[in-house]
C-alpha cells in the first residue's frame, strides 16, 4: 500500500502524462489517480478507495483506466488508476466505450447489495457513490436477487452505522486503526459477509470516531447529531469557520439553515488540519443549542430585560470601583472592546483570573514561532509531555505519522495514554517530576531539530519557562510547540499579561474595587479558593454559556455564542485567523402575517430573529450609557490598528503574531512550583470530550464519564476519598482504578481542582473513606 | 350544381353542430379534468395509511420556485416521515417537476386548480392541509417494499452472519 504523506512535499512540477490525449502534470511518487485529483477539481476517473491521506488500495477496482504500451508489441491493457505509478508520457485512456463499459460493470457489482434507499439516508446529496454511480452511467441492473441484509451496531450517541449500505471499500478500518489508531473497531467476516464494527455494540472509542461519517463514501456511517437536525447538505448555508475548543484552531465548515447550527464539518488546511477534525471540534458546537444556556439578562437571579439591566451596570461603572475580567477563549475583538473600556474608565484588567495560568500564557507567548500541528511528522525526534491527546484530539494523527515516518517518540506522562504504542521511551511520573524528566531527555545529545508537545495544562509555567530559555542552545529548527484548550489565549492575553491578574487581585482585595465585570470567564470556575474568602465583591457576567456562578451573581448578561458571530482567534503557534459568523439564530414563524414584514422565505414562514448582543455591542452600549463612546471608540481603533496590521479574512491561511511582540513577554523567571512533600499529589483528569464550550454539547458530553478521582489500581481499597482545600471547605470523591498511571497520584477534574484551590503537581494528604 | 353542393354540404355541417355544447357554465358546472391534470400538489398515503413522504427534499430541490419547504423526523419504528411540510401556492407554478422528483410517489398533482384567497398568507399551504387519506394514481406503491431498509412494518428478515465461516 503506497502511503501519502499528510503533508505534502512541495516540489517542481514538471512532468506529465496525457489522459485522454490531455497533458496531466505529476509529481514524482504520484500515482495517476492521485495527480488527477490534485489537476482537475472533479475527477474524470471513479474511484472510491483511495483516500488522501490514507493512499490507495485498489479494493474497489473503480478507477481503471486503459494504459497504452509505448513499445507497439503489447495490446493496451487496463489497469487501476490509484496503483499505477505516475511516469513520464504515459499515455491513458479514460474516455473509450470499454472502459466506461468496466466503470458501469464494476458500479453494478458495487450496487449489487446497496439498498435503493438514497430518500432515507442522510448521505444523500452528499454521497460518493451516488456521484460515481451517476459519473459511470450505470443505472439499471439486469441481476436483481434478494440484497445481503446485516444488523448494523449501535455504536454511540454520535455515529450511526446502517451496514447494509457498505461497498467494502474498507476505508473507515484503514482510518480508524492505522492512522486514528483505534482499537476497538475493525473487519469482520469473509467474503461477501465482510463486517465493519465493533466486537459488540457501545461508543467508539476514538475521539476522531467522528471522522469516519466523512470518510465513509457511502452512508454507511452516518453523523448522528446532524440526523437530529436534519436538512440535506444542499440547503445548508456553508461558512468558513475556527474550531474554538483548543489551542490548534482547525478550520471548520459550519452549515446552518433556517435559524439552526446543524452541523460542522472539516474544511481543510494544509498546516493545521490537512483532513480530519477531531470530535469535539465536530460535536462542540452544539453548546449553542444547550437547553440551559442563558436567554435572558438577570439582576440578583431575577429576570430583567436588557436595557435596565445595563443601565445599572454603566452606573455601577460609573462609580469607579469596578474591575474588569477578558477570557482566553473569547474573540480578540470582544476581549479588546472590554479592554478598551477599562481603559476608559481607568480600571485594572486582566486576562486571568488566576496569576499562575498568567504566567503560563506569558510563556506561551514568549515562545518563539512554534512549529505548525501539521509539521510536526516531520520532526525525527518529538519529546510529549502531559496528555496533549486529552487536550488536542488530532494530535496523535501527527505523532502516528511522525511514527510512522520513523520518528523516535518520547512520552512523559501520568496518565493512560493511547500515544504509548507509539514511544520509544515511556516514562510513567508524578506530575512534579516532569520537569526533571524532561532535563534529562534534553541532556541526552540530540543532534536532529527535536519538537517538545507540551499539555501546558498538566505542567506549570516554570516548566515552560526553563525549557523556553534553552531553545537557543538547541539545533536549528527545534521547537516547542504548547497545547491548551483555550481557543484565543494569545489573542485575549498579549496586551494584558504580565501581572495584571495579581494586580486585579490587589485591587479587588483592597477596600477601592468592590466590583468585577467579566466577559465568558466565571472567576468561581478559575479559582473557587480565593473567591470563596473575598464573598463581599459583586460580580456581573457577560457570556453565552451558564457558568456556575450565572445565577447567583449581582448582574448577568447573555451574549451571542462564538458562532453567532464573526472573530478572529489566535492559535497555539500564533496564528491569527478569522471565523465567519456561521448563522443567526432565528425561529419559524409557522404562519406569515403582514404584521411580520414582507414575505421573506420563498416557500412561506417568517423567520424571526433571536439574536442576542454580541460582547461588543455590549460595550458600546455601556459606552454610551458613560458617555464615553467617542473616547471608547478611539481606543478600540488605535488598539485594533496596532495589534492587526493585517487582519485576515475568513478563510484566509492566517497571519502571525509578530515576533517583536513576543519578545515582549520573554521575562527572566517564573513563579516556582509549590513544595511538595513526598506522597500523594494531584494531577488533572480530563476526558476528550471536556472543555468549557463543549461541555454543554450534550451528545459528546453524555460520552465523559461522571466526575471521580482516579488511582493506580491497587493502591487503596477504600471507595471514596475526601481532599481538603486550605480554608477547610472539603470534597468527597468517588474512587475509581485507571490502569496505566502513575502511582501516588491522585486524577481529578478541573472542577475539583478549582474548587480545592490546587493546581496540577501540588502534594495532598488525602483521607480514605469507606 | 358542384356549386350548390359544396354549399349545402358546408351548410348542412354547420347545421349539424347546432345541439353539441363545448362550452359549461363554470363554476355551477364542473368540468371533468384527466388524471395527468397538473393542478395543486397533494400529499398521499400508501395502501395500509402510512404516509409516503420519506422527507428526501428531493421535491423542494428540483422545485423552480423553491416554494417547497419541509423537514424530517423519526418514528420509533425508524421510519422517516415529514415533521413539517409546506408549500407556497402563491408562487407554485404547477410544473409538476415535485411529483416526477419524487421516489416515493407522494407528492402528486391533483385536478384542482381554481382557489383563490384574499392574503398572501394564507397560500402557504401546511403538512395538514396537504395530506390525503388515499393513494392517488398509484394504489399499490409501498416504498419501504423497495428500500432495503427495515422498518417493523417489514418481516423480520435473515441477517448476514459475519462471524459465520460456513461457506
Amino acid at each position: 500500500m503506497c502511503r501519502k504523506g499528510i503533508v505534502p512535499t512541495r516540489c517542481a512540477m514538471a512532468e506529465v502524462f496525457y489522459l485522454d490525449g490531455e497533458a496531466i502534470p505529476f509529481r514524482a511518487g504520484q500515482n495517476v489517480l492521485e495527480a488527477v485529483l490534485e489537476h482537475r477539481q472533479e475527477s474524470s476517473i471513479p474511484y472510491f478507495c483511495f483516500h488522501p491521506a490514507m493512499g490507495s488500495l485498489g479494493a474497489c477496482r473503480q478507477c481503471g483506466v486503459m494504459v497504452y504500451p509505448h513499445d507497439g508489441k503489447h495490446p493496451p491493457r487496463l489497469t487501476m488508476a490509484c496503483l499505477l505509478p505516475a511516469s513520464r508520457d504515459l499515455q491513458l485512456g479514460r474516455a473509450e466505450a470499454k472502459v466506461q463499459h468496466e466503470h458501469q460493470l464494476i458500479s453494478e457489482l458495487l450496487m449489487r447489495n446497496h439498498p435503493h434507499d438514497c430518500p432515507v439516508c442522510d448521505e444523500g446529496g452528499q454521497c460518493h457513490l451516488q456521484n460515481m454511480t451517476v459519473a459511470s452511467g450505470h443505472a439499471y441492473r439486469e441481476y436483481e436477487p434478494e440484497k445481503r441484509r446485516y444488523q448494523s451496531q449501535e455504536l454511540g450517541p454520535l455515529i450511526r452505522q446502517e451496514m447494509n449500505r457498505c461497498i467494502t471499500c474498507y476505508r473507515c478500518v484503514r482510518f480508524y486503526q492505522d492512522l486514528a489508531g483505534g482499537e476497538d473497531f475493525g473487519v469482520f467476516g469473509s467474503r461477501d459477509r465482510v463486517f465493519f464494527g465493533r466486537l459488540e455494540d457501545g461508543p467508539l472509542e476514538s475521539p476522531l470516531a467522528g471522522n469516519l461519517a466523512e470518510v465513509c463514501p457511502t452512508g454507511v456511517f452516518t453523523d448522528k447529531v446532524y440526523h437530529q437536525d436534519y436538512l440535506r447538505p444542499w440547503d445548508l448555508e456553508e461558512s468558513a469557520g475556527i474550531c474554538p475548543h483548543c489551542s490548534i484552531g482547525c478550520n471548520t465548515r459550519p452549515g446552518a439553515a433556517r435559524g439552526h447550527l446543524r452541523r460542522v464539518r472539516q474544511r481543510s488546511h494544509g498546516e493545521i488540519n490537512p483532513h480530519f477534525l477531531c470530535d469535539r471540534g465536530r460535536y462542540g458546537f452544539r453548546y449553542v443549542a444547550a437547553e440551559d444556556r442563558p436567554r435572558q439578562a438577570q439582576a440578583g437571579g431575577r429576570r430583567q430585560d436588557v436595557d435596565s439591566v445595563l443601565d445599572r451596570l454603566a452606573a455601577r461603572l460609573a462609580e469607579g470601583r469596578s474591575a474588569f475580567l477578558g477570557s482566553p477563549r473569547e474573540d480578540l475583538d470582544s476581549n479588546l472592546a472590554l479592554f478598551a473600556l477599562a481603559r476608559v474608565l481607568d480600571a485594572p484588567f486582566a486576562a486571568f483570573f488566576e496569576p499562575w495560568e498568567e504566567a503560563k500564557a506569558r510563556e506561551i507567548l514568549a515562545l518563539p514561532h512554534p512549529p505548525a500541528p501539521a509539521r510536526i511528522s516531520a520532526y525525527a525526534e518529538i519529546l510529549v509531555i502531559g496528555a496533549v491527546e486529552r487536550v488536542a484530539p488530532t494530535l496523535p494523527l501527527f505523532l502516528r505519522e511522525a511514527h510512522d515516518r520513523g520518528a523516535a517518540i518520547s512520552l512523559l506522562r501520568c496518565l493512560p495514554s493511547p500515544l504509548t504504542a507509539l514511544a520509544g521511551e515511556d516514562r510513567l511520573l508524578p506530575p512534579a517530576d516532569l520537569l526533571d524528566a524532561a532535563w534529562e531527555w534534553l541532556g541526552q545529545r540530540h543532534h536532529r531539530p527535536f519538537l517538545l508537545l507540551i499539555d501546558s495544562e498538566s505542567v506549570g509555567p516554570e516548566l515552560l519557562h526553563l525549557l523556553r530559555r534553552e531553545i537557543g542552545t538547541w539545533p536549528d529548527g527545534s521547537g516547542i510547540l504548547p497545547v491548551y484548550r483555550q481557543g484565543n489565549l494569545p489573542g485575549a492575553s498579549f496586551y494584558a499579561v504580565d501581572g495584571h491578574a495579581s494586580r486585579l487581585r490587589t485591587a479587588l482585595a483592597g477596600n477601592d474595587y468592590d466590583h468585577l465585570l467579566a466577559l465568558g470567564q466565571d472567576p468561581q470556575e478559575m479559582d473557587g479558593l480565593w473567591w470563596r474568602s473575598h464573598g463581599d465583591i459583586d460580580l456581573s457576567l457577560i457570556d453565552h454559556r451558564r457558568s456556575l456562578s450565572w445565577d447567583d451573581v449581582w448582574l448577568s448578561l447573555p451574549c451571542a455564542a462564538l458562532s453567532e458571530r464573526s472573530g478572529l482567534y489566535y492559535n497555539g503557534e500564533g496564528r491569527l485567523q478569522a471565523a465567519a459568523v456561521a448563522y443567526t439564530p432565528a425561529r419559524e414563524e409557522r404562519h406569515w402575517r403582514p404584521e411580520l414584514g414582507p414575505f421573506p422565505l420563498a416557500a412561506g414562514g417568517a423567520l424571526r430573529e433571536e439574536l442576542l448582543p454580541s460582547p461588543v455591542e455590549l460595550c458600546r452600549a455601556l459606552a454610551e450609557r458613560l458617555e464615553l463612546s467617542e473616547r471608547w471608540q478611539e481606543r478600540l481603533r488605535f488598539y485594533r490598528d496596532f495589534l492587526l496590521r493585517s487582519a485576515p479574512r475568513p478563510g484566509d491561511p492566517g497571519v502571525f503574531l509578530p515576533e517583536e511582540l513576543r519578545a515582549r513577554f520573554r521575562l527572566h523567571s517564573a513563579p516556582p512550583p509549590r513544595a511538595t512533600d513526598q506522597g500523594w499529589s494531584v494531577c488533572r483528569f480530563s476526558h476528550y470530550s471536556e472543555e468549557e464550550l463543549a461541555n454543554g454539547a450534550r451528545e459528546l458530553h453524555s460520552l465523559a464519564p461522571a466526575s471521580a478521582a482516579w488511582i493506580a489500581p491497587g493502591q487503596q481499597d477504600a471507595r471514596q476519598v475526601r481532599l481538603r482545600a486550605v480554608d477547610g471547605t472539603s470534597r468527597t470523591l468517588p474512587l475509581r482504578e485507571l490502569p496505566d498511571m502513575a502511582a501516588e497520584v491522585l486524577a481529578i477534574p478541573r472542577a475539583e481542582l478549582v474548587f480545592l484551590g490546587l493546581r496540577p503537581g501540588d502534594g495532598v494528604n488525602p483521607e480514605w473513606l469507606d | 350544381m358542384r356549386l350548390w353542393h359544396g354549399l349545402l354540404a358546408s351548410l348542412w355541417t354547420t347545421l349539424r353542430q347546432l345541439r353539441r355544447r363545448d362550452t359549461l357554465e363554470y363554476p355551477e358546472q364542473q368540468p371533468k379534468l384527466g388524471e395527468r391534470w397538473r393542478g395543486r400538489p397533494i400529499l398521499t398515503r400508501d395502501p395500509d395509511g402510512e404516509e409516503r413522504c420519506v422527507a428526501c427534499e428531493l421535491c423542494s430541490a428540483v422545485c423552480p420556485t423553491h416554494c417547497i419547504a419541509l423537514e424530517g423526523a423519526d418514528r420509533p419504528n425508524g421510519r422517516r416521515f415529514a415533521q413539517s411540510f409546506r408549500i407556497n401556492f402563491a408562487r407554485c407554478i404547477y410544473c409538476g417537476l415535485c411529483e416526477e422528483a419524487c421516489p416515493t410517489v407522494a407528492i402528486q398533482l391533483s385536478p384542482e386548480f381554481a382557489f383563490a384567497k384574499t392574503e398572501r398568507g394564507d397560500f402557504v399551504y401546511h403538512k395538514e392541509a396537504l395530506l390525503i387519506d388515499g393513494t392517488g394514481k398509484h394504489p399499490e406503491y409501498r416504498y419501504y417494499d423497495h428500500a432495503g431498509v427495515r422498518t417493523q412494518a417489514l418481516p423480520e428478515p435473515r441477517n448476514c452472519d459475519p462471524r459465520s465461516n460456513l461457506p
